[in-house]
């Protein structure tokens, strides 16, 4: 059974008139078991691959995405409802050959991996197309969780403008898709908007030599996520607004649009199928001020599985006059701030550069390259360094480098959003 | 043998510990008695040596101290939620342990019979109860009042503040009847509530013991009253006071505080010059593990009028130390409406926290009616 935890750090105090509360939500879980395990949950999965004509330059991409499909097959578990989808001009069912999906074991999994080594590039881009495929297949799966991998190499080319948002729009909520983009002529923020949109996430595979070990990584995250379904459900006092809530760990992802009104003071969050892990939430809340004295529930934030609430952790306001108190910031909430203003200066960095605003481009990355080095993101740190040269780093000051690898920009766009974890007192 | 009480050995037939001064069977047997199953494990006999017994007392009392979430919100009047904060302003809602009342017998307008009523209120400054109270009507008529105030600098002292006033409670209510005259109650009841004395102060020792004796010991004053027909037998020891409140003449302390203020009026200093002093507050008796001095006081006196005894921490005599200014605010929250003795101490408690809640305020009252006296016929 899975077990769920929640543990929030802030600090609750608050001078006399404030009215921003901040706190970090850690959950995490336990035991979550393996996707369709469970009994009255089944388990589906779908791997598109870009067979557009690019894929066969070099050749090396259609290779690579033939062996990594076969061993991302090698990953589903028996029992889980599968289907191979080969994307160009409109998607095409590579396996089961009818459109449908088969329930995995030895004899289609075999079947499978002879199907997709047969994979053979041509035809254009369509990614709305392929989503809009995707879709219907989902929807003939039983009730349970439902995950897909997409690869391309390309940006959208074969299709109207709009389609892409109109299959979203229909996809949103029906399954959660993984994007990876091989080479660097696809585009950050096309597979960005479906990995958000979808509840996935978004990576860079520069070298179709490493494509293998990502879809076989890719594939075994997805199928050990045991608990299908989980909510962030958000309580707020009356009088209040919630300025945002995002996920600040592992990665930052801005759940505020996302808000599904329950009633007058609850909302939900959809945050997908979890495996054995742990996710931190960022949660400020406006509240009507109290005097001196005074204690409020600024938020109440319940982990909802099937319904159930399996954890629950309080977000407090204790206003006080003891500046001792109040003046303090909770060091995980001062961290994660640091890092979504991270992989947000980052984005916009590289927006300005891209559009030919040098000045402006110049400013936001040595900001970037400051806000890494103080929150200890070396990760990031190593990606920037590819892209600037760090003149001042307790300045922010740097050069934009002359020769820049596009992949070195665009793995620094996908991963601008990763974050590191603060360390914990003990 | 060993003590119930500190895990010591002990002599049989002794009627007190001599290492921590609790009382020792059979009137141990006699508090688990009248205080429901739970407390049996107090009077056990052959507890090993150094193994903490579980302080049923304590446990008892504060499980009953949490939020009540049967109450609307004291702030918007909505639905309470489970976590203890309101469902539609997030407000927290009061503990028991912050704000609780207790109440027995008919009505202050009613003719017969002892009443009490009586608010232990955290106060406005302080972040925490430390004070408690404890009090009891039993079958007989006999009234019992106990309030004890948590030293604020000793942590925990709302630990020992609860436990010593519930032990001396259930132990004054449990006590057997006391026949014969006036004098022999006057001289049985201040045994009994010397006796009680003991048996709080080891409450409050052992919560020092069980904490892992901590250099600053939870610790707190100690006052107790019972209402016996027309005797009123009150103990004290440290600055937590009683006073006498007759309908129409004027009252009286019944206490005299053991704290550096008495002894400064004692010298030869106006009440007015110690009370301003800052160091009036600081008590030479206490109960708990590093007291120096845990012995009571006793004073009784006898009731020939119908009036209020009222027993109070320093929370609530700060603002209001002489008895007449406190028969003004009885008789001004009578005026205002008060029906019952917990509706008027209620109201002295919110003069209390008016006057800005320095500290924990508590208030307990006893209606007295000698015409209701109880068994023994009145005799000097």
């Amino acid at each position: 059974m899975a077990e769920f935890r929640a543990e929030v750090f802030q600090n609750e105090y608050l001078s006399d008139g404030a009215t921003d509360v901040h706190g970090v939500v850690s959950v995490s879980v336990s035991g979550a078991g393996v996707a369709g395990q469970s009994p009255g949950t089944e388990a589906a999965e779908i791997i598109i691959v870009d067979t557009s004509g690019s894929m066969d330059m070099p050749p090396a991409k259609i290779a690579a995405a033939r062996r990594a499909a076969k061993v991302a097959i090698g990953e589903i578990v028996d029992g889980t409802w599968f289907a191979v989808v080969s994307g160009h001009t409109v998607a095409q069912m590579v396996f089961p050959t009818h459109p449908g999906l088969a329930k995995m074991s030895d004899v289609t999994r075999r079947d499978a991996s002879e199907a997709v080594g047969r994979l053979r590039s041509g035809g254009a881009t369509a990614i709305g197309a392929w989503i809009a495929a995707a879709t219907e297949l989902f929807e003939q799966a039983p009730a349970g969780q439902r995950h897909a991998i997409l690869l391309t190499d390309g940006k959208i080319e074969g299709e109207p403008a709009g389609a892409l948002d109109a299959a979203l729009a229909n996809a949103r909520g029906k399954f959660q898709c993984d994007c990876r983009g091989i080479g660097s002529d696809w585009v950050v923020e096309e597979l960005r908007t479906i990995a958000t949109e979808l509840l996935g996430t978004v990576d860079i595979v520069a070298e179709p030599a490493d494509l293998e070990a990502d879809f076989e990584e890719m594939m075994r995250n997805a199928m050990s996520r045991g608990v299908a379904d989980v909510r962030l459900r958000l309580w707020a006092p009356q009088g209040s607004e919630v300025m945002f809530v995002r996920q600040v760990a592992p990665q930052v992802d801005d759940l505020t649009p996302r808000a599904v009104r329950i009633s007058p003071l609850v909302v939900e969050y959809p945050t997908g199928a979890w495996s054995d892990e742990s996710r931190d939430y960022h949660v400020a809340v406006r509240v009507p001020t109290a005097p001196v004295g005074n204690e409020r529930l600024a938020a109440r934030v319940e982990v909802v599985v099937d319904d159930q609430v399996v954890a629950k952790g309080l977000v407090k306001a204790i206003w006080s006059g003891d500046t001792n108190l109040t003046t303090r910031i909770d060091p995980a909430v001062a961290h994660y701030t640091g890092q979504a203003q991270l992989a947000d200066v980052i984005q916009r960095g590289l927006a300005a550069k891209a559009s030919g605003d040098e000045r402006t481009a110049t400013v936001l990355l040595g900001e970037a390259a400051k806000l890494a080095h103080d929150t200890g993101n070396e990760d990031t740190t190593r990606l920037l360094n590819k892209v600037v040269d760090v003149v001042d780093v307790e300045a922010g000051t740097v050069r934009l480098k002359q020769q820049v690898a596009k992949s070195d920009e665009m793995a620094l766009d996908t991963r601008s959003t990763k974050t590191t974890r603060i360390r914990r007192e003990p | 043998m060993t003590c119930p009480h500190c895990g010591e050995g002990i002599v049989a037939g002794d009627a007190f510990c001599e290492a921590c001064g609790g009382e020792l069977v059979p009137d141990a047997a006699a508090r688990s008695d009248a205080a429901s199953g739970d407390s049996a494990a107090v009077s056990s006999a052959g507890a090993t040596p150094g193994v903490e017994l579980p302080r049923t007392h304590l446990l008892r009392a504060e499980s009953q101290m949490g939020v009540d979430t049967s109450l609307p919100c004291a702030a918007c009047g909505a639905e309470v939620a489970d976590d203890g904060f309101c469902s539609v302003c997030g407000h927290r809602a009061r503990t028991r342990r912050e704000h609780w009342t207790e109440s027995h017998g008919p009505d202050a307008g009613s003719a017969t019979g002892p009443a009490i009523g009586a608010v232990c209120d955290k106060g406005i400054a302080h972040a925490g109860n430390e004070d408690a109270m404890a009090t009891a009507l039993t079958a007989a008529g006999l009234a019992v009042v106990v309030v004890c105030d948590g030293v604020t600098t000793a942590p925990d002292s709302d630990k020992a503040s609860l436990a010593a006033s519930v032990a001396t409670c259930e132990l004054l209510a449990a006590t057997p009847s006391i026949g014969g005259g006036f004098a022999a109650r006057l001289t049985g009841w201040e045994s009994a509530l010397v006796a009680a004395c003991r048996v709080a102060n080891a409450e409050a020792v052992a919560i020092a013991r069980s904490l892992g004796d901590p250099s600053e010991p939870p610790s707190c004053t100690w006052v107790a009253s019972v209402v016996d027909g027309d005797l009123i037998a009150t103990a004290w020891c440290g600055d937590s006071r009683g006073y006498w409140l007759p309908d129409g003449p004027p009252g009286e302390q019944l206490t005299l505080d053991h704290s550096l203020g008495t002894e400064m009026i004692r010298s030869g200093i106006t009440r007015e010059q110690a009370e301003a002093d800052p160091t009036c507050h600081t008590i030479t008796r206490w109960l708990g593990a590093d007291s120096v001095d845990a012995s009571p006081e006793y004073r009784a006196m006898r009731v020939e009028a119908p009036g209020w005894l009222l027993v109070c921490s320093d929370g609530m005599w700060n603002y209001a130390s002489t008895p007449g200014e406190l028969s003004g605010l009885v008789n001004q929250a009578v005026a205002d409406g008060a029906a019952t003795p917990t509706e008027i101490a209620e109201s002295l408690a919110a003069f209390a926290n008016a006057q800005g809640g320095h500290d924990n305020i508590t208030v307990a009252l006893v209606r007295c009616r000698p015409a209701a006296s109880s068994a023994s016929p009145t005799q000097a």
